[in-house]
């Protein structure tokens, strides 16, 4: 079920005031809950609730037995298996395809090739993601970093639908401690919640699937029959589109958890106004960079093991971290571009800081975080080549307009302003009267309604992810 | 005290200067300590949002939803008949179809259109839709340009269809582009259509108008994903999917957009026939559409090329997921058993150009 459609708008009525109903009797509000989430989630694909059921049974079981022993040793055998199987998961369904062709063609070419199967595997919606939080539980009870939840709230932690499909990835000690009590219903964020939720759709419909359908998409598909006007055009608004699109998604997740009394982490903080790529890390997609952080790079060794092997795992991570995005090479190289950002950062050892003035830093940056983009968003190697290819002919520009302009310059400038005003701005929408502000969302929603194609609402990016 | 900070305080940089430098301040990799607050869970506290009663919520959230019944109950039906059979549906009906009757009676929906109208991306439809019925069996048909005997200049391709012509579209046009020729390809992938389906889009109207607007010397169509609706016979009752009834139907609205596309201007139409699909339940509908496409191609002579995907895809109308591809078998469908993957649409985009090759020069 995606969130900006007719489904939607009939299920979370009635979920929020059900919700709100049972929240006082905890042992009926937690199977409604769940249930909740797994009908929200059987819309998509029923079978794929074994799945998300089969994760949840391996990791509280997992977590059970790490928590029963006081053995390190076998603490980490029980962690490794539940790490396995949740990652497990995630390998066969994402990675299958990719693994029998593309790998198999590496290994081939060096007398290691093996007979496997060739099979279309469907992605499960929302398997990177709840894996990846399953991983977490895990982790963080081995880490004793969480206490071990009942089975039912980890039912709820790894299902809850504002976060299943597309996070952001809320850490087990994030969230558990939040089913301990019921929420407060005293203590409702309703004006944030439903600002949040008006923003995404806004940044989703209005902006993100406009400059796809009319920039975006045209010259990523064929770079060939673009010049550099128009290619260069696009590679912005693509920065522009993908922000819109996961944030606006993230907001809306966020927005709907608030009105339901729970708390999400950020995910992101004005990511184009970073002014270094370790920047960009702390503020897009602000948990998985976490995620990558604290169960890949940190364990790998981080930055304690001597400067090459620092710059090793920053390769490692990101270039994992880029194929978490998608079973393709692109993927991994738009990964590993970002791991050498990261590793030319932390060679300079600040010098760059010191030598170089902000606007700089941030131009630089920015130029190179959208150059980035065009290896993310091209359908494979091959075309990033022609992308560049297209950089470099001149022609005409066929595809600028005021409207797509305007929407590139908005969203990238936005993130630009002072922060304090921004922040002053949300607080103020979010003292209003929810009833105006729920006349206000439905005011948004008509707006945004009416700018749908027939076709409906295009999935989110990270759906795909 | 972290030992990030016994670092920093001993001015030891170095250390700090990777994401590991977070590690250390919010305390994530420290066994038996909780992580920092470095998702800020903490913010909505400290931002001081003003908070409110859960069924503070609850009311604004109803009035949301009630103001968009009352302005929108039409496109919530309209949006409910499109879904998917099933118990979601159903459900959404339930819903949909009370709202629609409410906000008919109510004159909220029409100021809404009028006021909200110039946003739709949508392109205005001209031309004429479906009739109930179809064109009469016996009726002969229009008669359309005959074909030039000799290649012609190929300056614009439309290629269109359902979710099956893309990436159909985009391979074609990135061979054209390859190849230095000065075509220009349009694509108008309209995705969840149907010509049994008028709800989301009259693909009667949608060719009329593609066919003034982009006025394509020819026209690739792939389009099937999403047929097997009832119609309405000529009596005005509804004729189930797939009988000789159901399919003459099927076969006189192909016939029409075949027409209104060769009256438009198009020298030529290519039409792909749907490859068997993997679930059994749906050869019924793909047997019907390629018949009907095959006859109203029959009866336009060499203006309309069909180009059989099932030999090269599905030989023996036997479902695969692989076919042989320069000696190496290549997965050439998506899981979801219907349309082919990137693989198989650069496959079927050859077969196309194949036919092309003899029609045009470009």
């Amino acid at each position: 079920m995606l969130f900006p459609t007719v489904e939607f708008a009939i299920f979370f009525p009635i979920v929020l005031a059900l919700s709100w109903a049972l929240m006082p009797r905890q042992p009926l509000w937690k199977p409604f809950i769940v249930v909740a989430s797994y009908v929200f989630y059987a819309a998509a694909d029923p079978r794929f609730c074994l799945l998300l059921a089969a994760i949840t049974l391996v990791s509280q079981l997992a977590v059970v037995g790490i928590h029963r022993t006081d053995d390190e040793r076998l603490r980490k055998w029980i962690t490794a298996g539940g790490v396995v199987f949740d990652l497990g998961i995630l390998a066969v369904f994402k990675y299958y395809g990719f693994f029998v062709t593309d790998v198999s063609d590496v290994l081939d070419s060096v007398g290691l090739g093996m007979p496997l199967p060739l099979a279309t595997i469907a992605l499960p919606v929302g398997v990177s993601f709840f894996s990846f939080q399953a991983v977490t539980y895990v982790v963080d009870v081995k880490r004793r970093q969480a206490e071990p939840a009942s089975l039912l709230d980890a039912a709820i932690y790894l299902s809850f639908f504002p976060h299943l499909v597309a996070g952001p990835i809320v850490r087990a000690s994030e969230f558990l401690p939040q089913l301990k009590e019921p929420r407060d219903p005293n203590r409702v964020a309703v004006g944030a919640g439903l600002t949040l939720i008006a923003l995404g759709l806004v940044k989703k419909v209005m902006i993100a699937d406009y400059l796809a359908r009319e920039l975006v998409d045209p010259v990523f598909a064929v770079p060939q029959a673009y010049s550099a006007p128009d290619a260069i055009l696009a590679a912005y608004g693509y920065a522009a589109q993908i922000f819109c699109d996961f944030s606006g998604y993230t907001d809306i997740a966020i927005g709907l958890a608030l009105l339901m009394g729970f708390v999400f982490p950020q995910n992101f903080n004005s990511p184009y106004r970073a002014t270094g790529f370790r920047d960009f890390w702390r503020r897009w997609h602000m948990t998985l960079s976490r995620f990558l952080r604290d169960y890949l790079y940190i364990p790998l060794g981080g930055n304690r093991k001597g400067r090459f092997r620092t710059y090793a795992n920053l390769m490692v991570t990101m270039a994992l971290g880029g194929l978490w995005h998608g079973a393709s090479w692109n993927f991994v190289a738009w990964g590993a571009y970002h791991g050498t950002g990261l590793s030319v950062e932390h060679a300079s050892r600040g010098r760059l800081g010191r030598l170089f003035p902000g606007w700089l830093r941030w131009f630089v940056t920015f130029n190179l975080i959208v150059f980035g983009w065009i290896l993310f968003r091209s359908q494979d190697l091959s075309l990033v080549g022609g992308y560049i290819d297209a950089l470099t002919r001149s022609g005409p520009a066929t595809l600028y307009s005021v409207p797509v302009v305007g929407a590139i310059l908005l969203v990238i400038g936005l993130q630009l302003l002072p922060e304090r005003p921004m922040e002053g701005i949300e607080l103020r929408l979010g003292r209003l009267q929810p009833l105006f502000l729920g006349a206000a969302l439905a005011l948004v929603v008509l707006i945004v309604g009416a700018t749908v194609p027939s076709q409906g609402v295009p999935p989110f990016i990270y759906f795909r992810f | 005290m972290t030992d990030a900070t016994t670092r920093r305080e001993r001015g030891d940089s170095e250390e700090f200067e990777t994401i590991a430098e977070m590690e250390a301040e919010a305390g994530p990799g420290r066994e038996g300590q909780p992580h920092g607050d470095d998702s800020l869970i903490g913010r909505f506290d400290r931002w001081g949002l003003s908070r409110f009663t859960a069924w503070d919520a609850v009311r604004a959230v109803a009035l949301t939803t009630l103001l968009l019944l009352i302005f929108a109950g039409g496109a919530v039906r309209k949006a409910a008949d499109e879904l998917k059979p099933g118990l979601g549906r159903d459900v959404v009906k339930a819903v949909a179809g009370p709202a629609g009757w409410i906000s008919d009676q109510l004159p909220f929906a029409d100021t809404r259109r009028d006021l909200t109208s110039w946003l739709s991306p949508d392109q205005q439809l001209t031309g004429s839709g479906f009739e109930a019925g179809g064109v009469s069996p016996g009726r002969a048909a229009p008669v359309t340009p005959p074909p030039p005997s000799t290649p012609q200049p190929l300056e614009r391709l439309l290629v269109t269809g359902d979710s099956l012509s893309t990436p159909l579209d985009i391979e074609l046009a990135r061979k054209f582009a390859d190849q230095g020729a000065g075509v220009q390809v349009t694509r108008d992938p309209h995705l969840a259509t149907g010509i049994s389906n008028t709800g989301l889009v009259d693909w009667g109207k949608l060719s009329s108008t593609q066919a003034a607007e982009d006025d394509p010397d020819a026209v690739v169509l792939f389009i099937g994903a999403n047929e097997g609706y009832p119609m309405p016979g000529s009596g005005g009752a509804q004729v189930s999917c797939c009988g000789p009834q159901w399919e003459a139907i099927f076969r006189s609205r192909v016939a029409q957009m075949m027409d209104n596309y060769l009256n438009g201007g198009a020298e030529r139409i290519y039409w792909l026939t749907i490859p068997t699909q993997r679930d059994p339940a749906r050869k019924p509908i793909a047997d019907a559409v390629n018949q009907a496409i095959e006859g109203a191609a029959a009866e336009r002579g060499a203006s309309v090329r069909v180009v059989d995907l099932g030999p090269t895809f599905t030989p023996g109308d036997t479902y695969r997921d692989s076919i042989e591809i320069d000696g190496k078998q290549t997965i050439v469908r998506e899981s979801d058993g219907i349309h082919l993957n990137e693989q198989g649409s650069s496959v079927a985009a050859d077969l196309v150009l194949a036919a092309i090759d003899k029609d045009f020069d470009y």
